[in-house]
């Protein structure tokens, strides 16, 4: 029973840092139709001016996160302006050759300016170490993890359903024309909507680098992860990718606490079987 | 648009369609290749072995419609079924080792096209990951008969015909590659304007209406896939006889991205863009990565941006999509 | 006019001997993508050789030329070990980070007539897949059987081994089991992770729920060494008193920054640390971090390329300049110097080094540095895996 516990809060724990690295892509894949397979490039991104901010400049752990996640948009801004808005509406694998060439050119910068060595965010005192449960010691680490990944999902969820931002949002997405009839300035939410994902991409980037350590080929390396969870949330589905994290933590956890020379073919079965039943993500806008 | 040369044009057309052009095309770069680059054989087999893979894939993406990220899979069940005849059974005879390729490709191409057309679009994509990453799984785990991360050696390919043995310049790899090429290349032309090539393309364009037509996409599909995994196991057998080791690589996920992107690179839904494509970026790939290890990627990745801004048709696809603007210009 | 034409001559004739005395060797290597810290040490360990030595043996200019091969993948590897011998002229090979890497190009060298230097590749066999190979680097077996001996002197009697599945954590398994059951020790339980997995915790249940009183473990170097080393302490298990062992590519001096306190007293056995007090290591690390620019990057597969390229040098004055694989490799067989890692010899039947192992642990010194602090030496280890392979 203890064990049984412990693994679950290990799935809790794996499975919400999973999200809050994720959900941005889930953003851009539901909400603006863009096959972003540079989501990593910009999380790592994010991890890179987190760990100069913290290790480098000594700023506060705080500091240090908001100025990644400011810094990176504000590195998106002109990359969104120049390619991305080219290829709005474009076939998914025009998408897919454009984002993988802006990955291959950010993991190649980053070799340049970073070098290849692993960077971390140290943390602050108040957050490094663990706690006792009584029955296990959990890393203190990871509870804030769970926690800003709730509070991620809540303040995405009602942006986009509770705002008239997200209104607008919505109708951009069902129908552009319609929406710009009626005197929705698409491109002005478009860009409002990369900001975001970019910005929730660079956040997951420096709260998941405990866990996924910042190394330029960072980019490509957790590409598979992250879009295995859009699609088996459901692109665009917050509470979607939430259920699909929480599950995909239990499956990979469970699996590779049971039989961890298995591990990933129970992963990738898991997801056959979950894609197969359910094609538009457990909880799928997209039709 | 209508000229007085349009019957001449007609012929032109005519042969073009048939691939007889992309035919003498192939063969002629071929020879040039040996003659030009007779110290780069082995990277011009592997461009070979590759134009193939992307020729697969283009079956299924270009005339199916069907997105894969996993297309490795049958490339490398092609490269390791030959392999493991020649390591384990002993059949080093190369048009053997060919046809086992081929067929193990077939084997993999019905597996995994019963698995990728369960779904569509982005659920498609990660369908076809996991496929591929499950391949490259349980041949790690197989490491007794595929050698694991350590890769397949002991590979031995006899002579073709008793005659031309396999030597280190790879001139009887690199003229074997070729031939198999054209005549895959022949094949599939015939294929593609094929009455069965022709629904394949209707099933991409519209299934529903292929559906009412009485015909069923699932079956077409599924077909295609079989076919494809023969062009792909032919490519990993290629792979295997020039290498003589196999390794994980070539089932790998890194591989089927980066097959795609030579593809889209090229011009989906051609056959010359497919290996237009391939031939492009390894050449470009070599080049600078030759003249600079270190940061090569910098650059593939702005080609890669530049020709979204620039040929978003892919090179082939915005070449012709640009030569007939001229002619109807020119024309009007 | 008849000056004139002399002078041309005798340009073109110095021209074509200068151009003769200058010899080649082609670097195959993970320059770019996941492993390009690796790539970098390769060629900061050659740097440097060249900066203390300088690029001349007698009259013969050596020039290095490289080719990238990101990831393990013998097709290209092999592609370019063939454009090097046939296209640049080589007369060496060197390199190699990943075992099916140099496995491809094994066969083009009796061929070619050029001998293969191993840099990195660990897989016991590569020695065995052509007589021209000769190694610098170490072997899986070799660096992961003491440390079996220290576990157990320790007071371990049951333990639990976790390694990468893949041919060298396999390996490593192999190694560290038989090693410690030879000291009288008992494995209780052999866990085989996948390469990709991104957390431990898990895993480290599982090491609780064995009752194992210390574990064993093999991983890449790179990003996963961290989360391993976190969750092992995240989740209790450093404060339960299992202790931790393993090979030295878990504590690669280029990571320890980023483990940074969860590292320290970590011990772990393998054939060189930055921080081995000896001369000639002071004046290799010194010329080896300026060669890659930033000291925090320097880690072992430069050391590994600093011998390979004085045993080229060897070879290169055993031939005179000349093109002649069998000489080159007769010439090191037997060869015994101090490199940089302590003393070391080129096995006259195997053409693998045999090396010291030490045994670290990691610490920090007085300006917050974290080191690989070598606490004890096993002398002239061989390479066991061979052995065991050849059974």
């Amino acid at each position: 029973m203890q064990t049984v516990l412990s693994i679950g809060i290990d799935a809790l724990a794996y499975g919400m840092i999973l999200f809050v690295i994720s959900i941005g892509l889930s953003v851009t894949m539901g909400l603006m139709r863009v096959v972003n397979l540079a989501h990593g490039a910009f999380a790592m991104i994010g991890g890179y001016l987190a760990s100069y901010a913290a290790r480098d400049l000594g700023l506060h752990y705080g500091l240090a996160v908001l100025l990644a996640v400011v810094g990176t948009i504000a590195i998106a801004i002109p990359v969104e302006r120049f390619l991305y808005r080219r290829i709005y509406g474009a076939s998914e694998l025009t998408q897919v050759l454009m984002t993988i060439g802006i990955t291959f050119c950010v993991i190649g910068i980053a070799n340049f300016v970073f070098g290849p060595t692993l960077k971390t965010v140290p943390l602050p005192p108040s957050l490094s170490g663990s706690v006792d449960l009584g029955f296990r010691s959990i890393a203190i680490h990871r509870l804030f993890a769970i926690g800003a990944g709730l509070v991620v999902a809540f303040a995405l969820w009602f942006l986009i359903e509770r705002t008239s931002f997200g209104i607008r949002i919505r109708a951009a997405v069902d129908n552009a024309a319609m929406a710009a009839a009626l005197g929705v300035r698409t491109e002005i939410v478009y860009a409002i909507s990369f900001a975001v994902a970019i910005g929730l991409a660079a956040l997951g980037g420096v709260l998941g680098a405990e866990l996924l350590p910042v190394e330029p080929y960072y980019a490509l390396r957790y590409m598979v992860t992250f879009l295995v969870v859009v699609s088996i949330g459901g692109a665009g589905s917050i509470s979607g990718a939430l259920v699909a994290c929480l599950l995909l933590g239990a499956i990979d956890t469970t699996g590779r606490y049971l039989a961890p020379e298995y591990g990933e073919f129970f992963f990738y079965l898991a997801v056959i079987v979950i894609v197969t039943l359910f094609p538009r993500g457990l909880m799928g806008r997209l039709k | 648009m209508r000229t007085q040369d349009g019957s001449s044009r007609g012929l032109v057309q005519a042969l073009a369609d048939r691939g007889i052009f992309g035919i003498l095309i192939i063969i002629l770069v071929g020879i040039a290749g040996y003659y030009l680059l007779p110290n780069n054989l082995a990277l011009l087999t592997r461009i070979t072995a590759t134009a193939l893979l992307v020729l697969s894939i283009d079956l299924v993406t270009g005339y199916c419609g069907v997105a894969t990220l996993g297309h490795a899979a049958l490339f490398g069940a092609g490269a390791y079924g030959a392999g493991i005849a020649s390591a384990h059974f002993g059949i080093n005879e190369p048009i053997s080792m060919t046809l086992i390729g081929a067929a193990a490709g077939a084997l993999a191409g019905l597996i995994s096209g019963f698995v990728i057309l369960r779904a569509h679009g982005l659920a498609q994509l990660v369908l076809s990951i996991a496929v591929v990453h499950l391949a490259h799984e349980a041949a790690n785990k197989a490491s007794g008969w595929t050698g694991g991360s350590d890769g397949l050696s002991g590979i031995a390919p006899g002579a073709i015909f008793g005659v031309f043995e396999f030597d280190l310049w790879g001139r009887t790899a690199y003229v074997y590659g070729i031939v198999l090429l054209v005549l895959v290349f022949a094949l599939l032309k015939i294929l593609v304007r094929s009455p069965f090539g022709m629904l394949a393309r209707g099933v991409r364009e519209d299934s529903l209406r292929i559906a009412a037509m009485g015909a069923s996409a699932h079956s077409v599909q599924m077909r295609m896939y079989v076919i494809s995994g023969i062009v792909a196991g032919i490519g990993g057998a290629l792979s295997a006889i020039s290498t003589q080791v196999v390794g994980l690589d070539s089932l790998s996920f890194t591989l089927s991205a980066q097959s795609l992107v030579m593809l889209v690179l090229g011009g989906v839904g051609s056959l010359y863009g497919a290996i237009i494509g391939t031939v492009v970026f390894m050449f470009f790939e070599d080049t600078v990565s030759a003249a600079n290890p270190f940061h090569w990627l910098t650059i593939v990745g702005a080609l890669l941006i530049l020709v979204v801004l620039f040929a978003p048709k892919g090179l082939y696809g915005s070449a012709i999509a640009l030569s007939s603007r001229l002619t109807r210009r020119k024309s009007a | 006019m008849r000056k004139l034409l002399t002078t041309v001559f005798a340009l073109a004739v110095m021209s074509g001997a200068a151009y003769a005395d200058t010899i080649k060797v082609g670097v195959i290597g993970p320059f770019s993508g996941p492993f390009a810290l690796q790539g970098k040490n390769f060629k900061a360990g050659i740097d440097a050789f060249f900066a203390i030595n300088g690029n001349k043996v007698g009259d013969n200019q050596i020039e290095v030329v490289y080719r990238d091969v990101p990831t393990a993948d013998p097709a290209k590897s092999k592609a370019f070990a063939q454009e090097l011998i046939v296209k640049e002229g080589v007369q060496y090979l060197a390199g190699f980070y990943f075992t099916p890497d140099a496995m491809a190009a094994a066969p083009l060298l009796q061929q070619g007539n050029v001998p293969m230097v191993v840099m990195n590749a660990a897989t016991s066999a590569i020695v065995s897949a052509s007589p021209n190979v000769v190694r610098t680097s170490f072997t899986t077996w070799q660096t992961a059987t003491p440390i079996a001996k220290v576990a157990k002197e320790a007071g371990a009697s049951k333990m639990i081994t976790l390694v990468s599945d893949y041919g060298p954590g396999i390996d490593a398994e192999n190694a560290f089991k038989t090693a410690f059951e030879k000291e009288g020790g008992k494995v209780v339980e052999s866990i085989r992770m996948p390469l990709n997995t991104n957390d431990f915790a898990p895993l480290m249940q599982r090491v609780k729920d064995s009752g194992a009183e210390a574990l064993f473990t093999f991983l890449p170097s790179g990003p996963p060494t961290l989360a391993f080393v976190k969750a092992y302490n995240d989740n209790g298990l450093k404060t339960a008193g299992i202790k931790f062992y393993a090979t030295g590519d878990l504590t690669q001096e280029s990571d320890l920054p980023a483990l940074a306190d969860a590292g320290v007293g970590l011990q772990t056995s393998f054939h060189y640390a930055v921080s081995h007090d000896s001369p000639e290591n002071k004046a290799f690390v010194a010329a080896a971090e300026k060669a890659i620019g930033n000291p925090a990057e320097l880690s072992f597969p430069a050391v590994g390329a600093f011998d390979g390229m004085y045993v080229i040098s060897k070879m290169v004055e055993a031939t005179k300049g000349k093109q002649d694989a069998a000489t080159a490799v007769a010439a090191v067989k037997g060869l015994a110097w101090t490199s940089p890692r302590g003393p070391v010899v080129i096995d006259a039947e195997s053409r693998h080094i045999t090396q010291n192992i030490y045994l670290r642990e990691v610490a920090k010194d007085a300006s917050g540095k974290y080191y690989n602090k070598e606490i004890r030496t096993f002398e002239k280890q061989g390479d066991p895996g061979l052995a065991a392979a050849k059974k």
